[in-house]
């Protein structure tokens, strides 16, 4: 395929046949690899069509977020056959040598032959948070392409929890017995971040416990989240903990499943239904918020690229980097220098 | 970590035996060499592997092959990137392809053939020079 730029691209990625799907996935690559280019993309992506909803699946690490997230394709393949789903599935990169082994699709092979069904590994590539640069930029390439749904997939260590609530309308933390106790949860901050909570292998002997642990806790955590809007200090919504299809399910929030076996995944997209019925007006005047933010740090991480691009190469600002070294120059004035470079060497490269 | 990055590259498993050992090696090593690689698992069909190819956008597949059938799944690999326009793929491969083949299979097309034993430098060396990653 020809070097093809952005809006060639999307023009492509439209229309129907096997060439619109490699100018989708030529686009994402475009919007990970470079800022500049995401930054085109979220300026020109207010019109395009976007998934009802962008589901954020985090949890700890082998308690079945991929092959639960084949499963939910699964379900969502069969309710909606008319429609595409997409999966964006993020594994850690190596800080050491910048390589990643994207290991998540091996789950979900099943799919990969379904026209509907749009998958996509990405790499965090050393970025704090642990969520790769673009994420929302693939987001909307996939509402592009036609994508009802987008499951996005993060491993749950460091960060990226945080950083998935902020791609994500709904995140849901996946968790399985025998994968660490309670307190390991409220450390990582788990808790804080979860709309849903999935005990995964519900085959397994002890994920009753794991529930009645996990509902002990969220009631905790409702009730402190009580008592500050009690005495006016916020003022959030406080759910019933529920456990079940039987009471509202827009409400539900704790759910069992076994991927392995396809159980209780019916009772999950049950409840992704309902509250995506009643949310999805405000999740979409939030995306529309969250672009200005993700515009922000774009525009940030394309100024860092340059800055370091100087304070390597510049000679001017390296002999002051090494005065720096020598305790002969405050750093102030490496900044000033490395400002003063990087901006001289954008308006001499344009001219 | 702050070089050129590396292209995306797709290992995959063709073929009905069961034995990913080498396939994995290769992934990791390449990994290990700054590449992002994307494992697809055993027993994939070309089919698989080529949709697999083109959502992800990789620069290249590596198919890994044991089971004697590669002349015919490295065709078929070849055959379907072309009709979906996407010869631009690198394909390469390795495991127990007799030497014999090799001329052959490079007239189909298939970039390089590492046969067991080629160690994993000269993977990553000829990768490299392939995919044309300054060094
Ligand atoms: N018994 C049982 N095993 C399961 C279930 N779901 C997943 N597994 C197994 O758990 C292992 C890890 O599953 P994955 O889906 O790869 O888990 P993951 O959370 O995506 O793993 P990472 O991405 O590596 O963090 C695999 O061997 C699965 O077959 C389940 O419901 N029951
Ligand atoms: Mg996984």
């Amino acid at each position: 395929m020809p070097r093809l730029e952005l809006p060639e691209l999307v023009r492509g990625a439209r229309q129907s046949g096997p060439l619109a799907v490699r100018c989708a996935g030529r686009l994402m690559s475009l919007v990970t690899d470079e800022p500049q280019r995401l930054a085109e993309l979220l300026a020109m992506c207010r019109e395009w069509p976007q998934p009802r909803l962008v589901l954020g699946l985090t949890g700890s690490p082998g308690s079945g977020k991929s092959t639960l997230t084949d499963r939910l394709v699964l379900e969502y393949r069969t309710r909606f056959p008319a429609d595409k789903i997409g999966v964006i599935a993020v594994d850690p990169s190596s800080p050491f040598t910048g390589g990643a082994l994207l290991g998540d699709r091996v789950r979900m092979m099943q799919h990969a032959t379904d026209p509907q069904v749009f998958i996509r590994s990405l790499a965090s590539r050393g970025r704090l948070g642990g969520l790769a640069l673009g994420v929302k930029g693939v987001v909307r390439v996939m509402g592009l392409v036609g994508c009802r749904v987008v499951l996005i997939e993060t491993v749950g260590v460091g960060q990226s929890e945080v950083e998935i609530a902020q791609h994500a309308d709904l995140t849901a933390v996946v968790l399985a017995p025998g994968q660490g106790d309670g307190i390991q949860l409220l450390k990582a901050g788990l808790l804080e971040v979860g709309d849903l909570f999935v005990i995964n292998k519900a085959d397994r002997d002890g994920a009753a416990a794991l529930q009645a642990q996990l509902l002990a806790m969220l009631q905790r955590v409702d009730l402190v989240r009580h008592d500050r809007s009690a005495n006016g200090v916020t003022t959030q919504v406080c759910h019933d903990v529920t456990t079940g299809p039987e009471s509202d399910p827009s409400h539900a929030r704790l759910f069992l499943t076994s991927a392995r076996e396809h159980l209780g995944i019916a009772e999950l997209v049950d409840a992704l239904e309902a509250r995506t019925e009643v949310a999805q007006e405000r999740w979409r005047t939030e995306r529309e918020e969250q672009i200005e933010a993700e515009l922000q740090s774009a525009v940030l991480a394309e100024i860092e690229r340059r800055a370091i691009c100087t304070l390597r190469t510049n000679a001017a600002v390296v002999e002051r980097f090494d005065r720096l070294l020598g305790g002969a120059e405050p750093l102030a004035a490496v900044v000033d220098e490395v400002l003063r470079r990087t901006i001289g060497d954008a308006t001499s490269s344009t001219k | 970590m702050f070089g050129p990055r590396k292209p995306r590259l797709l290992i995959a498993k063709p073929g009905l035996d069961g034995h990913d050992r080498g396939a994995k090696y290769v992934a990791q090593v390449l990994r290990d060499a700054g590449f992002e690689v994307i494992y697809t698992g055993i027993r994939r069909t070309p089919e698989q592997i080529v949709a697999t190819a083109i959502q992800e956008d990789v620069a290249g597949i590596g198919l890994s092959l044991l089971s004697g059938a590669h002349l015919l799944l490295f065709r078929r690999v070849i055959e379907l990137l072309h009709a979906q326009g996407a010869d631009d793929i690198v394909v390469f491969g390795g495991g127990t392809i007799p030497p014999k083949d090799i001329p052959l299979l490079e007239s189909l097309g298939v970039a390089a053939v590492f046969t067991p034993g080629t160690s994993a430098e000269r993977i990553v060396e000829r990768l490299d020079e392939l995919l044309c990653v300054p060094a």
